[in-house]
């Protein structure tokens, strides 16, 4: 049995890649499940989805454990914990990156030898969320590496899973899976069927046994204030709202009533602050501010001036 | 009338009350309100939250509220509202809370709670002159699940459900004046890129007793279509093109709170977001475009001097 896991952002696609993958499968004869990981995640946020198929009937059910393939929309993914991207990688597992680094690069960061491959991501692309046909070129390239996905079939999968977007943009999808799936051509089958776990094999991922309590005490009732603080939604951010202090007229705070996640504050001098551990980076200060004193800049650019020191 | 704390820009809050972390997407024009009114409530509020997008808010274990929340199911927010209204006047009538430890009661919906499945919970609250406040944040479709469509989406706007060439056949519900017809204390339409205006109203309704229902235009990147930094952009121009009246109702009358000068063409509004962009492509709906600008007109005669 295949399984295969996409990882990205929300808004760059990885549902239907999984969805496009999945068809593909089936159009081969397999049995298939594809789905994206539901949650409450949005724009922005890392999301995963994840395809199995197989020759024989599925009895697996939930989320991919140990993949046999991992595919990842945004590299800038890789380091975020929460994304999750390295959970459960063994050595089988082959690791594709959509990234304007170079393979060797990521086999060193990784330290995970050859079983890294990288699929050109366009570099004259700033915000990572604008990658909208990451998507298509992702599941274009799972299904050559496959081995058993005829272009045809990938094809036909496409225009099934798009049918109803204008035909421009079913095009474009079309033209970046097939980039995709020729891009795999020297890699054709690296992905290897990982072997059927039997009902018995099957252990217990690490629950954490919640006793049996009354229900006074088990109902999830909050009993803290302002908790959704824990949550780092900086993560989300692609683009970093930059504020120049020489620039900013110190207004009528515009730009801090109108965040719609209200992390900009003022601070005792009259100057707005932003708080970068959950701004979403929706850049809504950057078009409202009356001065242009805010700027946009790449979120990989900004941590890595913060990283030298620049 | 009262005095208002705020008479300019520079009156409104500059530091945040409601907490940050939230999972609404980024841009939400929902969230934009909610926290602007939250600044003016305070923290002590019990929120009656009906399912939609503002449910993610309180996900156990995580909230972004200082006081308290409460999930109830989409048509009954009003209901349970009323229940905790009664429960805090009898702790209040006991001795068991002091009046400083009371809670305003504030019911949270969507608009697919508040024009359509919860409108009739809400018709008997205000009958029972329940005293409490209804904020529906409306973005204009069943936003949690995909965008389906609901009472409140626009005439000609693509939905998950509405994807013809011709989008949504239905009209967007009047819920103000609906709602005003049942002679309420206090009825207004808000909108976060007015925050001054949005303030003003919040302040009001907060000293009122008796029920105080308010509709926030939520411009929604994802539902709508349009890049996340446009919501406060998008927000001006429904208030510009005089898509969205900001208005208020108070014993028996209705007034405009701002009457927009020289009003742009709704155009300028439709454009901007893809849930529009049949109205432009790949030819111009003329005879679709001319209908929701002369609904547009035909509101505001009379009302523009
Ligand atoms: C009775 C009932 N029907 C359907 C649902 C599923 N549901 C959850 S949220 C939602 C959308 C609600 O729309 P709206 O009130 O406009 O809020 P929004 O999601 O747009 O914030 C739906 C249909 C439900 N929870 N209860
Ligand atoms: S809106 Fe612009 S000028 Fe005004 S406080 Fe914010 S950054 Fe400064
Ligand atoms: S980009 Fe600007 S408006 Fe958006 S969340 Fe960050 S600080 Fe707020
Ligand atoms: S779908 Fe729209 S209303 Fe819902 S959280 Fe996202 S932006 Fe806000
Ligand atoms: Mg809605």
């Amino acid at each position: 049995m295949y399984r295969i896991r996409f990882h990205g952002r929300g808004g760059q696609g990885m549902k239907t890649a999984s969805r496009i993958l999945g068809t593909a499968f089936f159009l081969e004869g397999f049995e298939v499940q594809d789905a994206p990981r539901y949650g409450a995640e949005r724009r922005g946020a890392p999301i995963f989805a994840y395809v199995r198929a197989s020759r024989s009937p599925i009895h697996e059910r939930g989320i991919i454990r140990h993949p046999d393939l991992v595919i990842v929309a945004d590299d800038s993914l890789v380091p975020v914990p929460a994304a999750g991207v390295l959970a459960g990688v063994t050595g089988d597992t082959l690791l594709l990156i959509s990234t304007t680094e170079t393979a060797a690069t990521w086999r060193d960061r990784l330290n995970l030898g050859d079983a890294v491959l990288t699929l050109p991501a366009p570099p004259e692309v700033e915000d990572r969320l604008e990658l909208r046909f990451a998507g298509a070129a992702c599941a274009g390239a799972a299904a050559r590496l496959t081995g058993v996905i005829s272009e045809a079939s990938l094809e036909q999968a496409l225009q099934e899973e798009l049918a109803g977007l204008p035909a421009g943009v079913v095009e474009k999808n079309r033209e970046k899976a097939l980039e995709g799936y020729a891009l795999m051509a020297a890699h054709e089958g690296r992905v290897k069927a990982g072997a059927k776990v039997s009902a018995r094999a099957y252990s217990a991922p690490d629950w954490i046994d919640l006793a049996f309590e009354k229900a006074r005490i088990s109902a999830p009732a909050i009993h803290a204030a302002l908790t959704s603080e824990k949550m780092p939604t900086g993560l989300w951010r692609t683009m970093r709202p930059v504020i120049d202090r020489e620039h900013c007229k110190r207004c009528w705070w515009i730009c801090s009533s109108s965040c719609p996640d209200g992390v900009i504050d003022i601070d005792a001098e009259n100057h707005p602050r932003i708080d970068y551990e959950h701004c979403k980076g929706c850049l809504t200060c950057v078009t409202v501010c009356p001065s242009h004193a805010i700027r946009a800049v790449p979120e990989h650019q900004a941590v890595t001036a913060e990283e030298t020191g620049a | 009338m009262t005095e208002t704390l705020f008479k300019h820009m520079r009156d409104l809050p500059s530091s945040h009350l409601l907490g940050t972390g939230t999972p609404t997407c980024a841009g939400c024009g929902g969230l934009q309100a909610l926290h602007q009114i939250y600044d003016v409530f305070g923290g002590k509020t019990v929120f009656v939250n009906a399912a939609g997008c503002m449910t993610l808010l309180s996900v156990y274990p995580f909230t972004p509220f200082r006081g308290s929340w409460l999930y109830t199911a989409m048509a009954c927010a009003p209901a349970g509202a009323q229940g905790i209204r009664d429960a805090l006047d009898i702790l209040l009538e006991k001795g068991q809370i002091s009046a400083d430890e009371d809670l305003q009661t504030v019911v949270l919906t969507g608009d697919g709670a508040a024009y359509g499945m919860g409108l009739s919970a809400t018709s008997s609250a205000i009958e029972r002159g329940l005293d409490f406040i209804y904020l529906c944040y409306d973005n204009e479709g069943y936003g949690n699940t995909g965008q389906q469509y609901s009472e409140a989406t626009p005439h000609a706007a693509r939905t998950s459900t509405s994807k013809g060439p011709q989008g949504y056949p239905g009209n967007k519900k009047d819920l103000f004046s609906i709602w005003a017809a049942h002679k309420p204390r206090y009825v207004a339409t808000v909108i976060g890129a007015e925050p001054l205006d949005l303030a003003r109203k919040i302040e009001k309704a907060r000293e009122m007793p008796g029920p105080r229902l308010i509709i926030a235009l939520s411009p929604c990147p994802t539902g709508w279509d349009f890049s996340p930094d446009a919501t406060t952009d998008i927000g001006r121009l429904a208030v510009r093109t005089g898509i969205w009246p900001l208005k208020e109702y108070e014993n028996g009358k209705v007034v405009h709170t701002r009457i927009p000068r020289k009003r742009l063409p709704v155009e300028d509004y439709l454009k901007r977001q893809g849930r529009f962009s049949h109205l432009f492509e790949p030819v111009r709906k003329e005879a679709l475009l001319a209908e929701i600008q002369g609904r547009v007109d035909a509101y505001w005669e009379g009302i523009e001097g």
